[in-house]
């Protein structure tokens, strides 16, 4: 293991009896972004507060740039205001009382900069994100998204190689989000500062980071680049978090032979684990890879009736039921989805999963 | 991977432990200030010089009748002050009654005139010979009798409720606006009259603020002295408060039966705070989450002269008629129904300002005591409803508890256990001081400010400060840069009512002030006491004008900072 920028070593947090972060560790090379991903409750953003210095973890370690910041062993706890870092707030935590200049002078301030330097380094990072012309107003009276790009240009302003985003972009209505999005992208590749990101939304992970940590109950679940997480999810959890609506239990039936689904039919798939204990098997596609017909033909896959057929734009979902098999397919609407009638699914080897936990 | 060792910078460690250290002598200030006198009550009711004895409490147990006129007094008007709030709340939040504004602001004056005042103008106007009700049916009518005898128990519960009806008026109406209107509106889809809305949605969940309120109110006229003093002793009705005072200034002072007594009232809050807290803990009311919501009012149609009636018919007995009478006694030169022998100048005020000896003195004391007062809750209640709202330790709700414990003590006990605790003690020479008294205020009102602190920091995000932790400022940097200004509004607002309140306290400064730290309260109860009526008419009015004038400057400021 490289010395990392961040390291995050065996941390634990508990709450009296509730433990919310259990033996987590993960490190972010300098320059790099991690992003922790999973549902709410899952330990990601206290994971996320406890390298802020912001919750108490009750065991572990962190190391922030070669420094420890918190040693469970030793009983250091650094303050956060000397870690030295920065911190973006899912609420913005935009300070109501002052002006987006204030706001965003404020690490400066507190820190007793020079005010040359400090005009100089606010009004870059106003033009960064676009909001030089707005630096005398009050930070009250500004939209959601100038408020959320306040929250960034105080986070970078002060040059911290280290910046922390808590589900930065999940108050933003959906077309903003897109478009702050790939703001956060250009802006960290201009910086190049480390980041630690927290989201529950998949695309937002898979779109920013290098490297992503699935985390569910206060635990990781997986770990590795966007493209490996996305193709090889490791157990049901993470396929179904990660959009693998078909999940289908079945019997394995040895190595290379394939899966059998409950009303018979048999697929063969990828084995994402081969050689491991078997705990719960299933098989996992997603419903995009799932082909349509309205009679046999070559490839594996079975039959259903259309029992739901929803037109949602784009796609049309229709979801088949054969004995008890259920499971849904996304593909173009045209006409002869109707519900009742008979279809023949398909779906390709190299699309399906065998999930073994 | 290549482990940098480890530094233990002393810093480190100092930083994370100022919120601990912090919550660790906020909690010794509070436990002091608030345990040691009850404790002192508790020590000094079951022992005299010669040890442990239970005679005074077999004594105070004895006195049936003055139990029961405490009692009576107590639920007397917390029946009658919180029946008269709530329904003057739901009629000013919930109706269209006309005027609704202006008269909420008007319905709050009666905190103001003291329940000190307003008994001594209902005396003046319904004692049972020589009140200008009488007189004035006399007159009319021919001899008659007494058509009103306010010196009675009737006379101080009726009195009492009046002047303290304000408070359940305040919590209900807040817990009235604090209540999503979606809630009322989905009773009546699904099939509820309006009627029954309110009485199956609406009156539950006003149920904590309507118990709250009755308690508070409970605990204050169950130590009330000021009515019962002036409406009750002339008739020989004697509640715990007066008894007290009586056997204080009796020779020997019978100070063990005194603190019997003190016990006793002691007992009966802490049973009703735990039935409180029992018939509210079976509940959880998340619907409450104080975000304001616009009410949505009833249309009560004719009866809206009615409503508009009882709230004027409320103001008239709790405002313009004891302010009016103070204001006619305060020139008049002697008090008299004749319109003939009637003749005003302002002898009065003159002789209060310069020839009263105890004018400017207890003025001067009431000032420094009520700056002090507000200015040391401030500044204590923010530390200590900061580390309640944001810590999760056990300092934190030892702090919650004990500070908000107060509220179940009445002043009269609380002064009663400082006596206990500081005359004598020679290292520290409180008594005979104002000191004691600034102790027994602060102790007093220091649930006030907590619980309107408390609030204002829960309305902040707890990532405002969170952000300026980790943008590099030190806890108590956060505190000033950030906390402090955001709570600002709500810390003048605190600052103004406590130093109004201080300026009117009387039932715990009648135990604790000496001849050099007399305060206007006193001032204005020794002139009832040595019959200078007319003078203490015109000392009042004064103190009211004064009170009234800061008012408005504080409704001004307030303006004009919501203007900006």
């Amino acid at each position: 293991m490289s010395a990392a920028f961040v390291s995050v070593e065996d941390l634990s947090i508990a709450y009296g009896g509730f433990q919310a972060v259990d033996r987590v560790s993960f490190g972010i090379d300098a320059g790099e972004q991690v992003t922790l991903l999973g549902p709410s409750g899952c330990g990601k953003t206290t994971t996320l507060r406890a390298v802020a210095g912001l919750e108490r973890p009750s065991a572990g370690r962190i190391l922030i740039d070669g420094k420890p910041a918190f040693d469970g062993a030793h009983g250091l706890d650094t303050p956060p205001e000397k870690r030295n870092l920065s911190m973006v707030f899912q609420s913005y935590a935009i300070w109501p009382h002052m002006t987006v200049f204030e706001n965003v002078a404020f690490p400066f301030r507190v820190r007793g900069r020079p005010s040359v330097e400090t005009r100089a380094a606010v009004e870059r990072a106003l033009a960064l994100v676009d909001l030089a012309r707005f630096a005398e107003r009050p930070a009250t009276m500004l939209s959601g998204g100038q408020q959320q790009r306040v929250a960034l240009a105080r986070a970078v302003a002060f040059g911290t190689k280290l910046v922390l985003l808590d589900e930065p972009l999940s108050n933003l209505d959906a077309q903003l989000r897109l478009q702050m999005r790939d703001e956060l992208a250009d802006l960290r590749k201009r910086l190049g500062f480390t980041a630690l990101y927290v989201t529950h939304d998949q695309e937002e992970a898979f779109s920013l980071s290098d490297h992503i940590v699935v985390m569910r109950g206060g635990r990781i679940e997986q770990a590795g680049r966007p493209q490996e997480i996305y193709r090889n999810p490791q157990s049901r959890f993470v396929a179904e978090f990660l959009g693998m609506r078909n999940i289908i239990p079945c019997e394995l039936a040895g190595t290379g032979e394939g899966a059998r689904l409950p009303d018979g039919t048999v697929l063969r798939g990828r084995d994402v684990a081969p050689g491991t204990a078997i705990e719960d098997a299933a098989i996992a596609f997603r419903p995009g890879d799932v082909r349509l017909d309205d009679k046999p033909g070559e490839g594996q896959g079975g039959s259903g009736v259309v029992a739901r057929s929803l037109f949602v734009g784009d796609v049309q979902h229709v979801f088949l039921r054969s004995g008890p098999v259920e499971l849904c397919a996304h593909v173009r609407p045209r006409p002869g989805l109707d519900e009742g009638r008979t279809l023949f699914w398909r779906v390709t080897p190299e699309d399906c999963l065998i999930l073994r936990k | 991977m290549s482990a940098p060792p480890i530094r233990l910078a002393g810093g480190f460690i100092r930083g994370a432990g100022q919120e601990r250290l912090l919550a660790l002598v906020l909690a010794a200030i509070v436990g002091v200030m608030v345990l040691v006198p009850l404790a002192a009550v508790v020590l000094g009711a079951v022992g005299d010089e010669d040890g442990f004895s239970l005679m005074a409490l077999a004594d105070v147990l004895a006195s049936g009748r003055v139990i029961g006129n405490t009692l009576l007094v107590g639920l007397g008007t917390t029946v009658l002050a919180t029946g008269l709030g709530g329904v003057l709340a739901v009629i000013l939040v919930r109706t269209d009654t006309p005027w609704r504004g202006g008269l909420e602001q008007l319905l709050l004056l009666p905190l103001y005139i003291t329940p000190l005042l307003t008994a001594v103008a209902w005396s003046w106007l319904g004692s049972p010979r020589g009140g200008l009700l009488n007189l004035l049916a006399q007159s009319v009518l021919g001899p008659v009798g007494s058509i009103v005898n306010l010196h009675s128990a009737g006379g101080v519960i009726t009195v009492a409720a009046l002047a303290y009806a304000p408070l359940p008026f305040l919590l209900v109406a807040g817990a009235l606006r604090a209540m999503d209107p979606s809630l009322e509106e989905s009773a009546r889809i699904h099939g509820a009259s309006i009627g029954a809305a309110f009485r199956r949605v609406t009156l539950p969940l006003a149920l904590p603020a309507l118990l709250g309120s009755a308690l508070l109110v409970f605990v204050q006229s169950l130590g009330l002295f000021s009515v019962p003093a002036v409406l009750g002793m002339p008739a020989g009705f004697y509640v715990a408060a007066t008894e007290i005072y009586r056997l204080l200034n009796s020779y020997p002072p019978r100070v063990t039966q005194a603190a019997g007594w003190g016990l006793l009232l002691l007992v009966v809050t802490a049973v009703l705070v735990a039935l409180q807290a029992a018939i509210l803990r079976r509940r959880s009311f998340v619907t409450i989450t104080g975000k304001a919501f616009r009410p949505r009012l009833v249309h009560v149609g004719g009866w809206r002269p009615v409503l508009l009636g009882v709230v004027l018919l409320y103001l008239l007995a709790a405002v313009v008629l004891p302010v009016a009478t103070l204001c006619w006694a305060a020139l008049v030169n002697f008090i008299t129904v004749d319109p003939k022998l009637m003749s005003f100048d302002l002898r009065h005020f003159s002789y209060v300002l310069f020839t009263y000896p105890k004018t400017l003195l207890a003025t001067r004391n009431s000032l420094v005591l009520g700056l002090l007062t507000a200015t040391v809750i401030c500044t204590l209640g923010l530390a200590m409803a900061w580390v309640i709202v944001r810590s999760r330790g056990a300092a934190a709700r030892f702090l919650d508890q004990v500070g908000m414990m107060p509220l179940a003590i009445p002043p009269i006990v609380l002064a009663l256990g400082l006596l206990w605790s500081y005359v004598g003690l020679t290292w520290l020479p409180l008594y005979g001081t104002i000191g004691i008294l600034l102790l027994a205020y602060v102790t007093h009102y220091l649930p006030f400010g907590l619980r309107a602190l408390s609030s204002a920091i829960r309305q902040l995000h707890p990532e405002l400060e969170d952000a300026a932790r980790v943008a590099g400022a030190g806890l108590f940097g956060t505190l000033r840069r950030i906390v402090l200004p955001l709570t600002r509004p709500t810390l003048v607002a605190t600052w103004t009512l406590l130093f109004i309140l201080s300026l009117q306290e009387i039932s715990s400064s009648i135990l604790l002030y000496t001849a050099p730290s007399t305060v206007l309260s006193v001032a204005v109860f020794d002139l009832w006491e040595a019959g200078n009526v007319n003078a203490l008419a015109a000392l009042s009015v004064m103190q009211l004008f004064a009170t009234f004038a800061a008012l408005l400057v504080v409704a001004r400021l307030r303006q004009k900072a919501v203007a900006a």
